[in-house]
């Protein structure tokens, strides 16, 4: 790889401000905030506009050098750590809110737009609509979330945020720009279909296929009022009927449950959170008694919390990233499997005896997704980021953790290269064809985040 | 108080997660960290530093000047302070970064243009930053008949002294028609910008010898119309060990007591659209939001109206942390950005109450023709016709 000329040509596409192989950026460029080991990256990019990162596609081709596009960089999961070094193309210049369509209800938007940026600019400009965000801190990025089959808030009513992309304008390693969903054909980026749908090669495939310049996601409407139910429940057994039971009533816009060792008082239960909305006080109160009533049924209870608890929940986006300071270490990975719901006891089980036998406080949780079709069961491990021998013991939990799950029948979600792996022996063989053959078609030179996603 | 001299940072450093929380304003509408908005690389981001920092440290990576740089590149004007959500670490970041230039300097990589300001500081003829011959203030002390030892010190500031003069003197017959009894010193650097460039060498040397000037002059309480004089006296010259019994204000303070106390009374009117600017260092360094608010609410005709982003969100008017010497164009740029917001309220005066942002904020008016009067308070108010009553302070 001739890096100088490669340097000066990325220079001469973005601009000498926004192409960088200096060390400090590179240093940074290389790792991310969870348990990963870093990997060198050789040059950063940001480049401005699909022009850009059309020539920077070319550039790459030809060269066959590797591009790691990113977002927020926040996965945890090292999806953007450059496994096989080459161009981390972050992608957050590129951060106009194109449209909002408050009839079709969607939002386009270039790659680079933060989730934060668009629920700001709803809450101004159009406060009856609500966007899809994470639970990441508000640097991510809207399409990154989405692209990697996130989940977050709505994901209970509406399912994950992937399901909710209407449309992609994508670039392919052959740096031409390709238009998928309705906006194909139409000028509205309102649908995926009525067309063969091509989106979903692009989701949870982290960036192996192409790089997302933008994206049209649903937007929902946002109601009046909302409002916490905490539930509390201290046999795990009885928790997929009771919360099959609960989506049952279409009362609830979200679902959480948490499972924690510390502090001590909260060792033993799963706290159930469900949100809830209503044009009144009388339809949340309603709603109250209704989740009051199935918890009792449920052989749970209802618990109720301080407002300054419930404010915390109610924040959007949560300060989930909190658990990187259990420890005052500095990080935190979690493996986030998407399991089916009569999976949670046995989930809960793998969790808490995995963490302890690494000598990590429990830390387990659950998202609902789609009405009860799933569930995003996560457990976290916090570390020191100063200690590589604390990392390292993270590191070996979450792999692990990857494994029980697969074994049981879930499927880690935006696992890291390792947990990929995993994955793709456990997956039908034919599948693993078909994802090799569309993966050379596309990308025959390979050059697209090499090392994920790679079939041996 | 270098990153390897304070065993806090050491131990503390690889806390940050790199979330970004910093980069943001509260509600997250847009980025107010300078810094991360115009170098868009992470590594400009206050989690970057911290990450660079972390790697100092832990030596992963080695210094050079290209490093030293991304530390520098920072107006350590506090937001990321601000919006960090980890408890009992967000306070210190400003201070970390100052560290790791402090290590910068110790090392040999503290940026040329940057070291002009010990350079001047610390020449004899000089003490000050700009590089003027040094005024022991004994003229001031003539045409406006201050005595040799008085309760109060007005510490002018080497900015008012040297490049605001009309802030200065606004001050100066502020306080005479108040009847303050208060003097002047030969007054040295307060060392704010040295500080902020981590060229710390000298700088206890320099709080001596302010404080002794003071304690001569008998004051019980010292006044400045400098939000970065009145930080560094009232919070850095403490963490460098200083101890003086006197009380420190800014004139803001001044003017609200005597306001409250209904012996200051406005006989004409301002009638303009204002917006204020909170200076960070008044801001969110020392947490003074309210006070010169309500000053400006006072003066008769005013109308005093908010830019969207104010108070802990306030943007940075982008001369702070050696930026307006080590980066003159981008620090006039982001003041640019801060008229451009000032705009959108329909003021036609933006006032603050430190000399730095004043001069910033001009700076950007006259080369963007942004066509604002940038205006001080204590320039406001001594256009005004007042009355003053019982003032024996």
């Amino acid at each position: 790889m001739n890096e100088k000329k490669i340097l000066k040509e990325l220079e001469d596409i973005v601009g000498k401000d926004f192409a960088s192989n200096r060390s400090e950026d590179l240093y940074i460029y290389s790792q991310d905030p969870g348990a990963s080991i870093p990997r060198p990256a050789n040059f950063v990019v940001m480049p401005n506009s699909p022009k850009e990162v059309q020539d920077i596609l070319r550039l790459a081709n030809r060269e066959k050098v590797p591009i790691v596009p990113m977002g927020g960089g926040l996965t945890l999961s090292g999806l953007v750590i450059p496994v096989k070094g080459g161009i981390v193309m972050d992608m957050k210049r590129m951060n106009k809110i194109l449209e909002i369509n408050e009839l079709s209800r969607f939002a386009l938007v270039e790659a680079g737009v933060t989730s934060g940026q668009l629920l700001a600019y709803l809450n101004e400009n159009h406060p009856r609509l609500q966007p899809p965000i994470p639970d990441a801190p508000p640097s991510v990025t809207i399409a990154g979330n989405a692209l990697i089959h996130g989940s977050g808030y709505l994901s209970q009513r509406f399912g994950d945020h992937g399901s909710m992309i209407n449309g992609l304008e994508v670039v392919l390693p052959d740096g031409e720009l390709y238009k998928l969903g309705s906006c194909a054909v139409s000028d509205y980026w309102f649908t995926r279909g009525p067309i063969p749908d091509f989106i979903g090669l692009f989701i949870s495939s982290f960036g192996t296929i192409g790089v997302i310049t933008k994206l049209s996601i649903k937007l929902f409407p946002k109601p009046k009022m909302r409002a916490i139910v905490f539930g509390l429940c201290k046999d795990p057994n009885i928790l997929p009927e009771l919360i099959s039971n609960i989506t049952f009533t279409d009362i609830a816009e979200d679902i959480l449950l948490g499972i924690q060792d510390k502090p001590d008082w909260m060792k033993g239960y799963t706290f159930i959170i469900v949100y809830i909305t209503g044009e009144s006080e009388e339809e949340l109160n309603n709603k109250t008694k209704i989740l009051k009533k199935m918890y009792r049924k449920g052989k749970s209870r209802y618990m109720k919390v301080p407002k300054r608890i419930e404010d915390i929940f109610l924040e959007k986006p949560q300060f989930a990233a909190k658990a990187a300071d259990f420890r005052k270490g500095g990080g935190f990975e979690y493996v986030g499997a998407y399991i089916p719901l009569q999976l949670i006891p046995e989930i809960i089980k793998i969790g808490i005896d995995i963490s302890l036998k690494h000598g990590i406080v429990p830390t387990l949780g659950a998202r609902l997704i789609g009405q009860g079709h799933a569930a995003m069961f996560f457990i976290s491990y916090s570390f020191n980021r100063a200690d590589p021998k604390d990392m390292k013991n993270a590191r070996e939990a979450l792999h692990e953790t990857n494994n029980a799950v697969l074994e049981i029948g879930g499927i880690p979600w935006k696992a890291e290269v390792e947990g990929q792996q995993l994955i793709l022996e456990k997956m039908d063989p034919n599948y693993k064809k078909l994802l090799k053959s569309i993966k050379n078609l596309l990308d025959p030179n390979g050059i697209m985040n090499p090392g994920n996603w790679e079939v041996k | 108080m270098t990153l390897k001299s304070e065993q806090d940072w050491k131990d503390i450093v690889h806390r940050c997660f790199r979330c970004g929380y910093c980069k943001f304003t509260y509600d997250y509408s847009d980025f107010n960290c300078p810094s991360y908005k115009k170098f868009r690389f992470e590594t400009y981001s206050t989690g970057g530093r911290l990450w660079l920092i972390y790697g100092l440290i832990s030596d992963e990576i080695s210094w050079s000047q290209d490093v030293a740089n991304v530390l520098y590149a920072c107006s350590t004007c506090g937001n990321c302070s601000e919006n960090c959500r980890f408890d009992k670490f967000n306070d210190l970041l400003v201070d970390i970064i100052e560290a790791a230039r402090a290590e910068a300097v110790e090392k040999g990589f503290c940026p040329e243009k940057q070291k002009a300001l010990i350079e001047r500081t610390e020449n004899p003829e000089m003490y000050n930053p700009y590089g003027e011959q040094n005024s022991d203030n004994e003229n001031l002390k003539k045409e406006y008949n201050l005595p040799d030892k008085a309760e109060w010190v007005y510490y002018i500031g080497c900015t008012s002294n040297y490049r605001q003069k009309n802030l200065r003197d606004a001050t100066l017959r502020f306080l005479k028609k108040a009847n303050i009894d208060f003097t002047l010193i030969d007054e040295h650097c307060c060392c704010s910008p040295v500080m902020r460039t981590g060229q710390i060498n000298s700088v206890k040397d320099f709080i001596s010898y302010n404080i002794a000037q003071i304690n001569h002059a008998g004051a019980s309480k010292v006044i400045t119309s400098c939000a970065g004089c009145y930080r560094t006296l009232k919070k850095d010259w403490l963490k460098y060990g200083a101890d003086y019994a006197f009380q420190i204000y800014h004139t803001v303070e001044l003017l609200n007591e005597l306001l409250d106390e209904g012996k200051l009374k406005f006989q004409s009117e301002y009638n303009k659209t204002v917006t204020y600017h909170d200076p960070c260092h008044l801001g969110r360094h020392m947490g003074i939001y309210e006070v010169p608010r309500e000053v400006y609410k006072q003066i008769p005709g005013i109308k005093l109206v908010e830019m969207k982003r104010n108070r802990e969100n306030a943007w940075c008017c982008g001369a702070g942390g050696g930026v307006k010497i080590g980066y003159l164009e981008w620090s006039v740029e982001v003041s640019k950005e801060r008229l451009e917001e000032a705009k959108k309220t329909g003021a036609s005066v933006i006032s603050s109450v430190c000399p730095f942002c004043r001069t910033n904020l001009s700076d950007a008016n006259d080369k963007f023709d942004m066509n604002f009067e940038v205006i001080d308070l204590i320039e406001i108010i001594d256009k005004l016709d007042f009355e003053i009553t019982d003032t024996r302070h």
